[in-house]
């Protein structure tokens, strides 16, 4: 059932994208032997390497597909397509934009999808590959992104000492960065010189950097 | 861009996307915003990665399955190269736009197949709506709302998505532009408009006819099936 509805926020905050494939308990085998193996499937056909992975992850897609349909003939339907989609796209497969784990689950979560929604062939249906692209999505620009979060992040911090200035100054800071209105806009509407309202904004900008330099330390 | 995509999907709802345990029509807001916004689309890649790491430490337990079979018949198949499956990517990303009130816009990727078989524009009033091949039990529709316009005001049935695509709408909630995604439960009513200088395209997903509610808008009930 759909209990989200849309937030203005995410409940969480993004974790940095890990950039190893070790797996966090570290029992179980090293993993980055499968980016290895993938590799080695893409550039040279390899059937060694490609066996091993195969003797791995296929049981472990079934698993998968007997939770998913509840039913053996459909768990292993799902786990050969992965698996044939897995030896004849490893080409698309890039090391360095994520681990095998992740590429293999996303073809395994697509046929899955296609299969419950019996189309294959039909035009008139949604298809995993309208829904997940196939590849990667470009890099956002970093700095933009940053920028974006550094933003959202200062506007947190800024909040409650926002709340604390004098009320002439927190008057004009509203109007001017909340509201966006120009200083002069201002000027009218408070009925007060425009000096007074950039040496305001100058006032309460000064606090503000007061407080956050305190909240630093 | 300048608009800074606010409204997005809860954590909830980006983990079932991700897994693919979503409707196919819930699941196309989703893609679709997806497509729009950088935020998201960390996010999703972060939880595939998640997923994965599960798929990786299943224990299994020994089975005499014979796996044998399956893989000889596999590594009989030809692989594709890295040109094939390029070239199949690309006449994916060839880009299509579509135009209503003489104004074109391009849509985000993950409509871009469905919506080249879009349904006839129906237009009511400053609205217009045209149904996308979706499969024969979901209600996905583009919805266009002319500058200055107002959707009568109206519940929900089931549950109401709304992608903006391109320009702006407000509501009684806020102000939405390109990428927020509004998402509408039954308990919610809600008179959405556009501003007098700007006309929007969005994405409308239905899990069952709007209701209208005020004065004479109740009859456009017999007209519900317009919006579904």
């Amino acid at each position: 059932m759909l209990k989200s509805v849309s937030v203005p926020r995410h409940d969480r905050l993004p974790q940095p994208t890990t950039d190893t494939c070790e797996p966090m308990t570290g029992q179980q085998s090293n993993s980055s032997q499968w980016e290895e193996a993938l590799t080695f499937v893409a550039l040279q056909r390899d059937k060694h390497a490609y066996a091993e992975l195969f003797s791995y992850f296929a049981p472990r897609l079934k698993a998968f597909g007997m939770k998913m349909f509840g039913n053996e003939q459909q768990a292993l339907e799902m786990v050969q397509d992965t698996m044939l989609n897995v030896w004849k796209k490893a080409a698309l497969f890039d090391a360095s934009r994520g681990c095998a784990s992740t590429w293999i689950f996303t073809i395994a979560r697509n046929v899955r999808f296609d299969m419950l929604r019996k189309k294959q062939s039909r035009k008139d249906d949604i298809s995993a590959d309208d829904l997940w692209l196939n590849g990667e999505y470009p890099e956002p620009q970093a700095a933009d992104d940053a920028a974006q979060w550094d933003n959202q992040l200062l506007t947190e911090k800024l909040a409650p000492h926002f709340a604390k200035l004098p009320p002439a100054q927190r008057e004009v800071m509203e109007k001017v960065y909340l509201q966006e209105k120009s200083h002069q806009e201002v000027s009218y509407e408070l009925a007060i010189p425009l000096g007074t309202v950039k040496s305001r904004i100058r006032l309460a900008l000064d606090r503000l950097r007061e407080a956050l330099d305190g909240a630093r330390n | 861009m300048a608009h800074a995509i606010k409204f997005h999907p809860g954590m909830t709802l980006l983990e079932q996307f991700v897994d693919g345990s979503l409707s196919g029509d819930v699941a196309l807001a989703l893609a679709a915003h997806i497509d729009l916004c950088p935020h998201c689309q960390r996010l999703s890649q972060d939880i595939s990665a998640d997923l994965g790491s599960q798929l990786v430490q299943q224990n299994v337990k020994k089975t005499n399955d014979d796996w044998s079979t399956m893989l000889s018949a596999i590594v009989e198949q030809p692989q594709l190269s890295k040109a094939e499956l390029s070239a199949n990517q690309r006449s994916q990303a060839a880009q299509q736009s579509i135009v209503v009130n003489q104004r074109e816009f391009i849509l985000p990727r993950a409509l871009q197949r469905l919506a080249a078989n879009h349904g006839k524009w129906l237009t009511l009033g400053g609205i217009a709506t045209a149904k996308l091949p979706a499969g024969s039990e979901h209600h996905v529709s583009l919805l266009y709302i002319n500058k200055d316009t107002e959707v009568p005001q109206h519940t929900h049935l089931g549950l109401e998505m709304t992608l903006v695509l391109a320009g702006k709408i407000v509501d009684e909630n806020g102000e939405y532009g390109a990428g927020d995604l509004l998402i509408n439960s039954p308990d919610d009513t809600h008179t959405p408009r556009t501003l007098a200088d700007e006309d929007c395209l969005c994405l409308s997903v239905l899990s069952a006819p709007l209701q209208f509610k005020k004065g004479l808008t109740r009859l456009l009930n017999p007209l519900q099936q317009f919006f579904y």
